[in-house]
């Protein structure tokens, strides 16, 4: 487990350093996700330590995003005012994209087969 | 006297410490795990809505403000990151799903989230809300953790963010079996794959209760989606707002 924690941090260091130095734009953590993807395709297999530690973190990821959303407390005025707008926004949009999503993945999938 | 004096001191040093928030966040994911398990897991039951709501309520009823909560609770939110890089582990099993199917599958992705941010902005935006909210909006399609660096990067509340993508995933798990059997998509890549498109982390643990081959694509189209999303929606909001 401790090995699987090293190269997460590792990879989450490396990416921090690349989005300091020369790449801005791109929040560290997403950086080290794609600079690690690579590492497993060059090495071809993710160790058992990291697997678990990648699945734990998978797994409570929910757990993670409680002391941001908390944060709901200091918006609470906002969104009330809000409310109908957002919630119109979330329920739309959540249909319209599963929707398109899965009809352009049915749609283009059955063309390949066809030819 | 002096007993409640000490109990006093004892609280006045706990909630100085990060033990109070840290205690009070991980007990109320366990009653939300407590009430997700025993409800069968019920998608209305979201363990991570329950603990949410739970840890509001107890800040707001002893008073403590939320900076000092999120003073201890930090060390659970920095933790995201870590989370974050964990996510290639999916995205690397997934890779091979993606032979043979990559047309479909990154069509899909291209429209669901362009179709995620157009349609999420334009409602809110008709619907009269203010630019903050309407910001936030951008990334909610987006797995919480990259959904957050990428509103720290344009510059709207992470926390509104946060919000909006944790209602997304919750709204999606509840919704996606309703849309897609109206619209009679059954194979499973498909389905779970727009899942992971439109309802991120929350749709895509729901994806694997209810079958491997889902929760496979769903996964992948997380991943993709955040990595994809965190290039791109920063030039569109950027494109939109000037």
């Amino acid at each position: 487990m401790i090995f699987g924690l090293v190269q997460i941090l590792l990879f989450q260091s490396l990416g921090e350093l690349i989005s300091q130095l020369l790449l801005p734009t791109l929040p560290g953590p997403v950086i080290g996700l794609v600079l690690l993807v690579l590492w497993l395709v060059i090495r071809k297999g993710v160790n058992a330590e990291l697997a678990m530690v990648a699945d734990g973190f998978s797994q409570h990821l929910g757990l993670l995003f409680i002391p941001a959303a908390v944060g709901v407390v200091l918006f609470l005025p906002q969104l009330k005012a809000n409310a109908v707008a957002i919630i119109s926004a979330l329920v739309g949009s959540v249909v319209l994209t599963i929707a398109a999503s899965a009809l352009v993945a049915r749609l283009l999938s059955k063309k390949t087969v066809h030819e | 006297m002096s007993n409640q004096h000490s109990i006093v001191e004892i609280w006045v040093y706990l909630s100085g410490s990060p033990l109070f928030a840290l205690f009070i966040t991980l007990a109320a994911y366990q009653v939300g795990l407590t009430i997700y398990k025993t409800s069968k897991q019920n998608p209305l039951a979201n363990p991570v809505a329950i603990a949410i709501l739970l840890v509001a309520c107890t800040i707001q009823i002893i008073e403590m403000p939320y900076s000092t909560y999120f003073e201890g609770a930090q060390f659970i939110h920095f933790l995201l990151g870590s989370a974050t890089v964990s996510l290639a582990i999916p995205i690397y099993r997934g890779l091979h799903s993606l032979k043979g199917r990559s047309i479909p599958l990154v069509f899909s992705l291209a429209t669901g989230g362009l179709i995620s941010i157009a349609s999420a902005v334009g409602i809110a935006t008709l619907l009269g809300a203010d630019s903050s909210i309407t910001g936030a909006m951008y990334p909610k399609s987006v797995t919480a953790p990259i959904a957050m660096g990428i509103a720290e990067r344009i510059g709207v509340s992470p926390t509104l963010t946060a919000i909006f993508a944790v209602s997304t995933g919750i709204l999606g798990a509840i919704l996606a079996p309703f849309v897609l059997n109206a619209l009679g998509i059954k194979a499973w890549w498909q389905r779970g794959f727009a899942i992971g498109v439109g309802a991120h982390g929350i749709g895509t643990s729901r994806a694997f209760s209810i079958h491997p081959e889902a929760g496979t694509y769903a996964s992948l189209a997380m991943g993709l989606n955040g990595v994809i999303s965190a290039v791109a929606v920063p030039v569109i909001y950027h494109l939109f707002n000037k």
